[in-house]
């Protein structure tokens, strides 16, 4: 249970980080956004990809759902009914894609993912270019920096929220086991596929009213610019990095990371990838369960 | 229609060849081998730089390119999938740490790539006159990319089923627990077995490169196209990879001339979700 | 008696081995029964079709009047059809407590909460293990292992329990326990499908046996009858013991 004590720190924490804005230069809540963002990406990612070990690289092909939905209906539809739009368009992308490859092995999934985005990136063009030729749009929406800050900050929170939940309740055990053995949690009576599935969409519900919520940033947008390959990459690593079987974890890593890359990205954008593939090689050897896993290994090694 | 089934059986046949080579890291070393595209398009680049800077023919580039595709490979597999096989200690945790190591490979080699190269479509012109095939004009260099695919696989073959280091492959492939019961170094095997799956990948790479434009980024579709063919020719079927390689080829070709260029890979990615649904041990396979 | 479970020609194929052929047996309520036969001769692949681990080529799998025959795992589970594994198969990242707890929340009549914590004390407690629920399953000898096991499965609730060389690997106490807490099982009214090698366990436990070899059932009936048959004898134990 949660003391009272931990619960008026988070209340504390959350407030503090909404007031942030007040106090921030224009770079200041740009950078929160974009921190917020990846934090809530990863952590969304983790919720799924964790503990049932399938690693996910769709993670762009949604947040470009996303951000290409409100894009295209935010001038006819009021705002509160684009994100639910979103979210629902994401939602089934996820169930169809989900349905077809979570039955299989992890492998598959892997790849299939890692050509979603890629897939959708194309047959947006595709359909832009032919139907509505056009390539490219323009969103014009009366948001500044910190009102997109706010809405990431409050799906962060609840993103949170529901991931403690999970670990709380049955799904979470059952997740658990899915991850341990698939074939021992089925025949304790889970159903392995169904519950695969719904963290599935759950997970890719979250990213894709990521980019929802961060599409007016960009004012003009055009498939390369949302279906940038580089977010999916980037929310895995730091998932990684921070350990994604815990639910503090991607925080821990999404934050010094995207401080980093976004000064990488600054001083040597053509570098970026080369590095980005060298931390990965390097996390995986050095710390394969993320920090938090190695700090509590390193403290228990202390007290022994 | 004729035209474009020839051209269907070019490309095809390049994906069977490439289909080969994952086929051998994939089903032999048994490493999901992510950034296996990469070294693809590497060897695009390579033959391009060759025969643009110092005006060799693709043909030569091969012999440059593949035996360095196959040292590469397995100094890859030495320095970075040997520790992880000792460390894992099931086929999934391994399965997961190779994936995520490739996929870093493939960032690094795809960077390396756009450092020099940039991020634009490339292609160098190459025997680009027209050949008459029974009464259809084909392109002379993708005359040539056949029959180069023809060739290796069909020294593959031969290498996988006529020879002893053939038997062993396979037999490492088949069983992989009871082959050092044998006297098979299973080890051994799979670095050899990753080295040959690079050269191949390579020997693609310069194939597809004598008649496609190619980009810095483009090994991903590569690494998924290879896959998909491994899938649908049923996993290990090299037989199976030469059929689905062209089925895939003359799919895409088609559509791409009777519907748009364009959704030529959504086209690919319906013939993967296809095959996942309704016959998830390809084609030729047979169950696991 | 009452019927618990019918098995109707049953086959199975891996590519072109034939592992199972043609095999039918029925179980009434509260026996347990011993499969038996050689290595390879198909009755983990009988267990593994009555459980769903494997779809069947052909024939049926009827559990009290339910038709389990290309059903799902996790659905046979919760119509109370509990299995152990050959090999002993813990969830390595959860707790003792948190293994047999995966049952109760998700078998035959779905426990959760301190209701199901409490339950799974006791079913702890029943195998022999009260008070380490909150080890790591790592941390557990082979036979505790084992209890943990056993208790996992019965977490779901069966009435139905199939057993696959639970016995295998213990010493004489251990095994000697092993068997009172089957019999214990029987007590409380589960019907039991045992695969054992070990003949002292069959004798102790089982009042029929059915024996398998190269896929087919070669003989069935009361275990003293049909451990005496000659034929059996030579199946399962070679020449030197006919």
């Amino acid at each position: 249970m949660p003391t009272y004590a931990s619960l008026a720190l988070v209340a504390v924490a959350v407030s503090t980080l909404a007031a942030a804005p007040f106090y921030l230069s224009d770079y200041g809540v740009g950078l929160l956004i974009g921190m917020s963002g990846y934090v809530t990406l990863a952590t969304a990612w983790a919720l799924f990809s964790g503990p049932t070990r399938y690693v996910s690289l769709a993670t762009v092909a949604f947040f470009g759902i996303g951000a290409y939905t409100v894009a295209v209906f935010s001038e006819t539809l009021p705002y509160p009914l684009v994100l639910l739009l979103a979210a629902a368009i994401g939602g089934t992308v996820a169930a169809v894609v989900g349905l077809s490859t979570l039955r299989l092995a992890g492998v598959y999934f892997v790849i299939f993912t890692f050509g979603l985005a890629e897939l959708v990136r194309q047959t947006v063009t595709w359909w832009e270019v032919n139907i509505t030729g056009t390539l490219g749009r323009y969103i014009f929406l009366p948001f500044e920096g910190r009102h997109i800050y706010w809405q990431l900050l409050a799906l962060l929170t609840v993103t949170m929220l529901i991931g403690w939940l999970i670990g709380r309740s049955r799904i979470g055990l059952a997740l658990k086991a899915i991850g341990d053995d698939e074939a021992v949690a089925a025949h304790a009576g889970i159903d392995v596929t169904r519950t695969k599935l719904v963290l599935f969409v759950l997970s890719a519900t979250i990213i894709t009213l990521v980019g929802a919520i961060q599409a007016p940033r960009w004012t003009y947008i055009e498939p390369s610019i949302v279906f940038n390959p580089t977010v999916s990459f980037l929310t895995l690593i730091m998932a990684l990095l921070g350990g994604p079987m815990r639910l503090w974890g991607p925080m821990v890593g999404a934050v010094p990371l995207f401080l980093l890359f976004e000064w990488l990205s600054a001083n040597f954008p053509n570098h970026f990838s080369i590095f980005l593939g060298l931390l990965f090689i390097l996390i995986v050897f050095v710390m394969p369960n993320g920090v938090l896993a190695k700090l509590e290994g390193i403290r228990k090694g202390a007290a022994q | 229609m004729f035209e474009h089934i020839v051209n269907g059986l070019v490309l095809g046949g390049t994906y069977a060849l490439i289909a080969m080579g994952l086929t051998m890291q994939y089903g032999i070393a048994r490493i999901m081998n992510l950034a296996f595209g990469d070294t693809i398009i590497v060897a695009c680049f390579g033959t391009y730089l060759l025969v643009s800077a110092f005006a060799l023919s693709p043909l030569l580039a091969l012999l440059i390119l593949v035996p360095g595709a196959f040292v590469f490979s397995y100094a890859v597999f030495l320095a970075l999938m040997q520790p992880l096989v000792a460390r894992a200690p099931n086929r999934e945790a391994l399965e997961v740490d190779s994936i995520l190591v490739t996929f870093g490979l493939l960032f690094v080699i795809q960077g390396i790539l756009l450092v020099i190269f940039g991020g634009a479509y490339t292609s160098y012109s190459y025997l680009n006159v027209g050949v008459n095939v029974l009464g259809t004009t084909v392109s002379a260099n993708r005359l040539l990319a056949f029959v180069m695919a023809l060739v290796f696989g069909g020294a593959l073959m031969f290498v996988l089923f006529r020879t002893r280091w053939g038997m062993m492959l396979r037999a490492v492939e088949l069983a992989p627990e009871s082959a050092p019961l044998y006297g098979i170094d299973v080890d051994r095997v799979a670095r050899y077995a990753f080295a040959v799956g690079g050269a191949l990948a390579a020997s693609g790479g310069v194939v597809v490169s004598m008649y496609q434009t190619f980009t810095a980024t483009a090994g991903v579709v590569f690494t998924m196209k290879a896959l998909i063919v491994v899938i649908l020719g049923g996993k290990g079927s090299l037989i199976g990879a030469l059929i689905a390689g062209i089925v895939l080829g003359i799919v895409e070709t088609l559509v791409a001339a009777y519907i748009d260029p364009g959704l030529t890979l959504a086209a690919t990615y319906a013939v993967f979700l296809a095959i996942l649904l309704f016959r998830p041990t390809g084609l030729f396979g047979s169950a696991a | 008696m009452t019927l618990q479970l019918e098995v109707a020609n049953l086959q199975k194929r891996f590519g072109g081995l034939v592992a199972v052929n043609d095999v039918n047996f029925s179980l009434q309520a509260g026996e347990i029964v011993g499969l038996l036969g050689p290595n390879g001769s198909g009755k983990t692949t009988v267990l593994n079709m009555i459980s769903g681990a494997l779809q069947a080529d052909g024939g049926r799998v009827v559990f009290r009047g339910t038709e389990l025959t290309r059903q799902k795992p996790h659905r046979i589970a919760q119509h109370g059809v509990a299995r152990t594994f050959q090999l002993v198969r813990p969830l390595p990242t959860l707790t003792v407590a948190e293994n047999v707890l995966v049952s109760f929340a998700f078998g035959r009549y779905r426990h959760w909460g301190r209701e199901a914590e409490k339950l799974v004390e006791e079913k702890l407690e029943f195998v022999g293990l009260e008070g380490r629920g909150r080890e790591r399953v790592g941390n557990l000898t082979y036979i505790d292992q084992k209890r943990m096991e056993l208790a996992r499965a019965l977490a779901s609730e069966p009435s139905l329990l199939l057993l696959d060389e639970w016995l295998a690997g213990l010493n004489p106490s251990e095994l000697k326990t092993g068997i009172e807490l089957v019999q214990h099982l029987q007590g409380a009214g589960i019907t039991i499908l045992l695969v054992e090698h070990i003949m002292e366990a069959v004798r102790a436990l089982c009042t029929r046996c059915i024996v398998m070899n190269a896929g087919q059932i070669i003989a069935s009936g009361p275990s003293a009858e049909v451990l005496q048959q000659k034929e059996v004898i030579l199946a399962y134990l070679g020449d030197d013991h006919a």
